[in-house]
């Protein structure tokens, strides 16, 4: 009955994961860009949700598109400032690896600086409250979070699968040469998944802000659980993401229950290393670089 | 002799007598201002090895100035002796470190390895926080050297001098050697490298643990500098962030471009302290001037110059 309640519970968390590598990935699978900024971001939606709550009194489930909004037109304002430049050069994967990293660098000095680095959390009504059944507990929290994460993994699936920008979203992943021949406006697409990546961003923040407690340097931790992820799932691929957050997630927690709290997020960093040292292609095997 | 040699030995003897300094009057912060532009010489010349001639971006190196410290910290409390004997073998324990993980990491290259490279400080610092034998989260503390207050930080001085014109020399050694030409190669195609003959994974390796070791060292020296050993002050991404921003500032995979990197964000550092104080602004500035760098100008100083043929002459090393 304990390994059910702990893979349970891992399994909600591991779908928050998911929501939160989803924008990653949808982002490198484009523009092949590793977007180290992207915790960041997610941590700007925690903060924008935080003090909707706060001032507002408004509920961090509802306040999610104003999250997304917020971090969209950050996104947007960063991809103007920042990434906008030719992509042909050859060093461009690495360069703009580091032109996120420091972005993330200046983002975090901003945050710390405003709000300085103690930890916060939301705590609407819920977030302490559980569902007893028989014998399993569920936090609400955890399952709210959970259950909307699926919900937007899913929609932003369908947006994929059967719109015309979806469609050119897709086939820019796939090749962006051959994108450009048959007339897609690679530039705009770039942009469009930019900035929809960083609304992810801002959705997973909102949800996270309530699941976890966080501060400005939190980030750092956080990128390594998702590039974990996102190499895991094989670069690129969303689905890929959401069954490795699944599977690392609930291994983390068994081991959180089983061994000790604090060696659960080791999980993550190691699962990294053994992927990159027996399959550096990930687990589906799409093709890196 | 001309210019291009007088004026780096002139530097030098400079540097080598300026400690005597002390004897008229007390430039403890000045002592310690150079000491650390040396500490980071030594870090910044070391990683250029390995991020500026073999294109691998490691922006975890500092996990191996913690090996470094953590191996001199526990033995010269264990042993009762001062770390600056146990200097060589910080290096080496960094170097054996530094040897296993570049087996694993350096099998894949770009936006790969760089986040690789985090998950190592990440993983280090989740088991130096949770490792009794060596203090936990709480670390290492090491008594203060017996001098007086004055010449307290001189030892230090020196070391730090040594082991940056070792690291320089070094970088100067491999962008002047067959081994350093293989390097470059291997960071243009690898596949062709190999294709021409140049054992890729040994170069590679080599090249990593060439990178690890004086960094070992200057961990050994710092540890006793800051008579404390800790996973929060050495693990943390500032430090690598720090390293890899004066490399780049200067010029990756130029000679002097560590050297003058190094220089330049010490004192743009220092600046934004005494103006603005020791916030979280240091972060912020920080990253904006690596995003300003990369994106207006990616060859850094030593590189932008070279270019234009406007180098002068003595930091003209290669």
């Amino acid at each position: 009955m304990f390994i059910i309640q702990t893979v349970i519970l891992g399994l909600c968390l591991g779908f928050v994961y998911a929501l939160m590598a989803t924008g990653l990935t949808l982002i490198f699978g484009v523009m092949r860009i590793v977007n180290l900024a992207h915790p960041i971001f997610i941590l700007v939606g925690a903060f924008a949700a935080y003090y909707l709550f706060v001032f507002f009194g408004i509920d961090p489930i509802y306040a999610i598109p104003l999250c997304a909004a917020v971090t969209a037109l950050l996104g947007a304002i960063t991809y103007k400032l920042v990434f906008e430049k030719d992509a042909g050069s050859q060093t461009y994967s690495e360069m703009t690896v580091l032109l996120t990293f420091g972005t993330a660098m200046v983002l975090d000095g901003t945050l710390s600086y405003f709000f300085k680095n103690t930890q916060r959390i939301t705590s609407p009504p819920y977030a302490t409250d559980a569902i007893f059944l028989g014998d399993l507990f569920l936090p609400t929290a955890q399952l709210y979070s959970g259950l909307i994460s699926i919900g937007l993994i899913v929609a932003l699936g369908i947006f994929l699968k059967f719109t015309n920008l979806g469609i050119a979203i897709r086939a820019t992943s796939l090749s962006r040469v051959n994108a450009e021949l048959v007339g897609i406006n690679v530039k705009f697409v770039c942009l469009f998944s930019f900035i929809l990546g960083c609304a992810l961003a801002g959705c997973a923040g909102s949800l996270v802000s309530f699941v976890f407690s966080f501060f400005p340097a939190k980030h750092w931790e956080w990128i390594a659980i998702l590039m974990s992820l996102v190499v895991l799932g094989g670069m690129g691929s969303i689905l890929g993401v959401v069954i490795s957050a699944a599977i690392l997630s609930v291994i983390a927690s068994l081991v959180g229950a089983f061994i000790a709290p604090a060696w659960s997020t080791m999980v993550f960093f190691v699962a990294l290393f053994l992927i990159l040292l027996v399959k550096p292609h990930g687990m589906f095997g799409k093709y890196l670089e | 002799m001309d210019t291009k040699k007088i004026i780096p030995i002139i530097i030098l003897l400079i540097l080598i007598v300026f400690p005597a300094i002390q004897l008229f009057s007390n430039q403890n912060y000045v002592i310690h201002l150079m000491l650390y532009a040396f500490f980071y010489m030594v870090m910044t010349s070391s990683w250029n090895i390995i991020g500026g001639y073999g294109g691998f971006i490691s922006v975890g190196h500092n996990a191996f100035l913690c090996i470094g410290a953590y191996i001199a910290g526990y033995y010269s409390i264990m042993l009762g002796i001062s770390t600056f004997y146990l200097i060589i073998f910080s290096g080496i324990g960094a170097a054996i470190f530094g040897f296993l993980v570049g087996l694993i990491t350096l099998r894949i290259r770009g936006p790969s390895f760089i986040i690789s490279s985090i998950a190592l400080i990440m993983i280090l610092r989740i088991i130096f926080d949770r490792w009794e034998l060596v203090g936990g989260a709480a670390g290492i503390t090491l008594p203060y050297n017996s001098l007086e207050a004055k010449y307290m930080k001189i030892p230090h001085y020196y070391g730090f001098l040594f082991l940056a014109i070792c690291a320089i020399y070094l970088n100067w050694y491999v962008r002047h050697s067959k081994f350093g030409l293989a390097l470059r190669a291997i960071s243009h195609d690898e596949t062709r490298s190999a294709v021409a003959g140049i054992n890729v994974r040994y170069i590679k390796v080599t090249a990593f643990v060439l990178s690890t070791f004086l960094i070992g060292c200057a961990g050994a020296i710092w540890a006793d500098y800051l008579t404390y050993v800790r996973p929060n002050i050495f693990l943390i991404i500032l430090i690598a962030a720090n390293m890899v921003l004066m490399v780049i500032l200067g010029g990756m995979g130029t000679v002097t471009g560590p050297i003058v990197g190094t220089i330049i964000f010490i004192a743009f550092n220092e600046l934004i302290l005494s103006y603005l104080g020791a916030t979280e602004l240091n972060l912020l500035f920080t990253g904006l001037l690596l995003v300003i760098t990369l994106l207006y100008f990616p060859d850094g100083i030593v590189g932008t110059l070279k270019n234009k043929g406007k180098l002068p002459k003595f930091l003209d090393w290669g």
